[in-house]
């Protein structure tokens, strides 16, 4: 790394350096996104000019970058690829598969590259760079031959060809070997307005065509004016063009082919080249406006912005923007398990037949891309977000919302001095300015709290795009050819949460394409479709962001589970028999479980799905499987909106105050001892005839009960998925919205409490993480563990000098 | 003003060339012990705000406060030492330190005073004996007066990064 270092590094401050990461990264995301609206655009077998030109830019735009700072083998990698980014985008090399996975390769080494300079990673990829770049030097030595020109074939002046530049030649080639007619327009304009008039007449040919290029003819000009021929490749006929172009100062002409024939067969229809087949009436036609192929077959993502995304999975689409309306109608090709009876293939047959295409064959079919906006639509976007963005350190953020949290403190303070005046009858005009001023303040205290909370919130889209590259290189190497279907990419969730869900995601997907996804063979033999469908769906239910992971593939067997789980000693057969389906499926977040003899290349990498599981519990979400033999298999993470703001009850035990989210509280009833049953050393109550296991919270904690609590006691009801527990607690004290805060480094391994949060006077409370203490109680083995430590923790406590200090607080 | 300002700055800067390169420690009591820290380890000093005991958090951590909004996990100093309990009262400080990653802050008896030793009044900490717990970087012998004392001027130098690691 240090030979890296170069002269610039030092110079540049910190800040400086934190610019360049940031910004390289959103450039680097950048240039995977349009890769894959490349391959998208590849497999309809066209190349789109303007998005490799895209690509060249971020990559031309990187190598600045990397100059500057010094990263010698990002500026080299950069160099290369511009050659072979021009040789495409010049025509002098066709874009293949293989071209386009050289280019996907570069951008994950980009991203090595970036976290070696930051320090995050200790190895620089140089070998991996040194093996791509001589990848790419062969590639860009085996390029097109000349061939015989087929622009030969139209009467062309040669005099014309000959001042034509590399680009526009090849544009010509590109557009005479998809069969379009060649116009040629002249065109007078007046010296002092030829700008503005030739961006006009552009401005009215674009929706039919595409101009090559426009040269002075020499002729017919004075000194005020000036002729220009246009040489214009469009599908629309003479007839269409003079009435958009026309007016008396184009004079147009087609361009005739030598040996008579003056057309090309005629331009398919529309609609008979759409690629949705039966789902045509979903996709609105796509207007010609934006695109310079309008006569070709359409693929929808040239419009990816507007236009939606195929929806396959048979839910009533989180939002109405982007997702297509009519398929709530289309039957759910394996989304409700319960009505599939089992495995006979001929059900699975039925069901398959029956299930709309989930996705067009990846040939015909531009699959992506959801954030991959590759068309016009999407690159004015992308402009305006850059002039009108700025980037925020999400430390400065959680600054703001530390600041915002004392003025909450200060609003509570100032609601108990306001009630004091009030009670005094000689300052009751006090009184009411004090009260009305309180109201203010915390209105617009509130919306600062919003506010703050808009700003962390990103689109999901963001770690969705590294998904659809994961995807598709996965796919490549297991030679499975696999579709992956976004949905509510653009639902919003914390940034936090977004950077930490990138690795389980990931995880879960090559999980499905490894396991889930059945061979090519394997699938035709049962009826499926060759090519397998993973969905990745996240909408918003509540205060709660869902995220699913969704494969067609085989499904999990239970019974290879509890084998796999037995054998490895997690449980007895015995256990394993009482256990119902989804707690069978549960095993597989057991540390070690694996169903495989050996890792696999895919599965081997990386983290397992217990590390999967503790990352999303770690952000205080839960993971829920279900999956049926034959069909396929789904997985659905429920995670908070965000981990900043969050609604609690506060509730008081053994004299402590903790803070309980509500979105995982039920209810809270009164505490009723006499409904108290044992059941095999776990109490559980009477909750109007169910059974509820309960806790009771100063136990659980090794806390003293406190001596004084002859009141009445609250059991408060938590649900986590379609788990319940109540924790009895001494006194409810109230609800409140609090900023939550992380708790440091030292106490991260202390499981039960997601965070804590402050009252008002100085004190903290802690927030507890109901997830993982409903399934510490629910599974028994915490208990176990905890009896142990709370006898150590209980002395400690009930001693010493906490209890003095308390006392002074 | 500034002249007085200048004046004590040039003693200072006599001094410092007379004694040769002084360091800043910042002295505290402990079980009847004198420990000292290099005071640019130190951020604040903080009268014990009501501290939230966190359960299940290993026994040294004594829980956690809010310093202005940010959380702060207070280590008991005596419980990392092994020495007895004792309450807290009104000379307890917490001293905030900086772990790099978080803040934490180190619950002590007393604050002192700040010495400022050269390298000649500090003794390596093998003069007790050969093997020295981690912590101890050394002996301090201040020879100037220390306004105490009663304590003698024994002070056991500390390294902190052990204390807060472990």
């Amino acid at each position: 790394m240090a030979e890296h270092g170069g002269g610039g590094r030092g110079d540049l401050g910190d800040k400086a350096r934190e610019e360049f990461f940031s910004e390289a990264q959103e450039l680097i995301d950048g240039l995977g996104r349009d890769l894959l609206a490349v391959d998208a655009v590849s497999k309809g077998g066209r190349t789109d000019p303007e998005l490799i030109n895209d690509v060249f830019r971020a990559v031309h735009t990187l190598k600045g970058l990397a100059g500057l700072f010094g990263a010698t083998l990002m500026s080299g990698l950069s160099h290369e690829l511009e050659d072979v980014l021009d040789d495409l985008r010049l025509g002098r090399l066709e874009m293949s598969p293989a071209v386009l996975d050289l280019l996907f390769r570069a951008v994950e080494l980009y991203a090595q590259i970036l976290a070696a300079e930051r320090g995050d990673r200790p190895d620089e990829p140089g070998a991996d760079v040194k093996a791509l770049l001589h990848a790419l030097g062969q590639v860009s030595q085996r390029r097109e031959g000349g061939g015989v020109s087929p622009v030969a074939q139209y009467e062309l002046d040669p005099g014309l060809l000959g001042v034509l530049t590399e680009y526009e030649e090849y544009r010509l080639r590109t557009n005479i070997a998809q069969g379009v007619s060649l116009f040629r327009i002249r065109v007078q304009f007046r010296l002092d307005t030829i700008d503005s008039a030739l961006d006009e007449l552009k401005a009215r040919a674009r929706p039919h065509g595409e101009i090559i290029t426009y040269l002075p003819t020499g002729e017919g000009g004075d000194a005020d004016s000036i002729e220009l021929e246009i040489l214009l490749a469009s599908h629309a006929t003479l007839a269409v063009l003079e009435a958009a172009l026309g007016g008396s100062y184009a004079a147009i002409e087609e361009v005739q082919r030598r040996g008579g024939r003056s057309r090309p067969p005629p331009a398919i229809d529309e609609h008979e080249g759409e690629p949705f087949g039966d789902m045509t009436g979903a996709v609105p036609a796509v207007t010609g406006e934006t695109s310079s192929f309008p006569q070709a077959p359409q693929p929808p993502e040239s419009k990816a912005g507007e236009l939606p995304l195929p929806v396959v999975w048979g839910r009533e689409p989180p939002t109405t923007g982007t997702v297509s309306t009519t398929t709530s109608e289309m039957p759910p090709p394996f989304g409700d398990f319960g009505r599939v009876s089992r495995g006979r293939p001929t059900d699975v047959d039925d069901i398959l037949k029956s299930m709309p295409p989930p996705v067009p064959p990846a040939e015909k079919q531009p699959s992506y891309p959801p954030g991959a906006v590759g068309g016009t639509g999407g690159r004015e976007m992308s402009l305006r977000s850059v002039s009108q963005t700025v980037r925020v350190d999400i430390r400065k953020l959680d600054h703001l919302m530390n600041i915002v949290g004392e003025l909450a403190i200060v609003r509570t303070s100032l609601a108990k001095l306001s009630d004091k005046v009030r009670l005094r009858p000689d300052a009751r005009g006090l009184a009411n300015e004090l009260y009305r001023l309180h109201r203010v303040f915390e209105r617009n205290l509130a919306q600062m709290q919003n506010g703050i909370l808009e700003v962390r919130m990103v689109p999901l889209g963001q770690a969705f795009d590294k998904l659809a590259r994961i995807v598709r290189q996965i796919s490549r190497e297991h030679d499975k050819q696999v579709n992956l279907v976004v949905t509510g990419a653009e639902t919003e969730i914390d940034k936090l949460i977004v950077e930490e869900l990138s690795d389980p995601l990931m995880h879960m997907i090559r999980n499905a394409i490894d396991h889930g996804i059945e061979p090519r063979e394997e699938r035709m033999r049962v009826g499926k479709p060759t090519v397998g469908t993973i969905a990745l769906n996240a909408f918003q239910k509540g205060n709660h962001v869902v995220i699913e992971v969704e494969d067609d593939g085989a499904g999990m067997n239970t019974q290879v589970i509890i084998n796999s789980a037995v054998r490895r000693g997690l449980l007895s057969r015995e256990q394993a028999m009482e256990l119902a389906p989804h707690e069978i499926l549960g095993l597989v977040f057991l540390p070690g479980f694996t169903t495989r003899g050996e890792a696999t290349d895919l599965s081997g990498r990386g983290v397992g799905m217990d590390i999967v599981k503790t990352n999303i519990s770690r952000m205080g979400g839960i993971i829920d499987i279900s999956s049926e033999l034959g069909i396929g298999t789904k997985m659905t993470i429920t995670l908070p909106i965000t981990l900043a703001v969050i609604s609690v009850l506060i509730v008081e035990t053994a004299g402590r105050t903790y803070a309980i989210p509500l979105a995982s509280v039920e209810e809270a009833i009164v505490f009723d001892e006499r409904d108290v049953r044992a059941v095999e050393d776990r109490e559980v109550m009477n909750q109007r005839g169910r059974t509820l296991p309960i806790c009771r919270l100063w136990k659980l904690f090794g806390l003293a009960p406190e001596a004084a609590a002859t009141g009445k006691r609250f059991v408060v009801i938590a649900a986590v998925g379609n788990r319940k527990l109540g924790f009895v607690v001494d006194r409810l004290v109230g609800q409140q919205d609090i900023v939550i805060k992380a708790l440091g480094k030292s106490l991260s391994h202390v499981r039960g409490f997601a965070g804590a949060t402050e009252l008002g006077d100085q004190r903290v409370a802690l927030v507890l993480d109901v997830a993982a203490l409903v399934e510490e109680v629910l599974s028994g083995d915490g208990e176990r563990l905890l009896e142990g430590r709370s006898a150590g923790a209980l002395e400690m406590r009930t001693e010493g000098r906490l209890g003095d200090g308390r006392a002074r607080a | 003003m500034a002249a007085l300002v200048r004046r004590r700055a040039e003693q200072r800067a006599l001094r410092r060339a007379a004694d040769g390169q002084r360091t800043e420690y910042l002295a505290f009591s402990l079980a009847g012990e004198i420990y000292a820290v290099e005071i640019h380890s130190i951020g604040e000093i903080l009268k014990p705000p009501p501290i939230t005991e966190v359960p299940r958090a290993e026994p040294s951590i004594i829980g956690v406060v809010s310093v202005r909004g940010r959380l702060v996990t207070v280590i008991d100093l005596r419980k990392r030492f092994g020495v007895k309990d004792a309450p807290i009262g009104h000379l307890t400080r917490i001293l905030l330190v900086d772990k790099g990653d978080e803040k934490l802050g180190l619950l002590v008896d007393e604050v002192l005073q700040v010495y400022r030793l050269t390298e000649n009044e500090i003794e390596p900490a093998n003069v007790l004996g050969g093997d020295q717990p981690a912590h101890i970087l050394g002996i301090g012998r201040p020879k100037e007066g220390t306004g105490r004392p009663d304590f003698g001027s024994l002070l056991v130098l500390l390294d902190l990064r052990p204390i807060l690691d472990g």
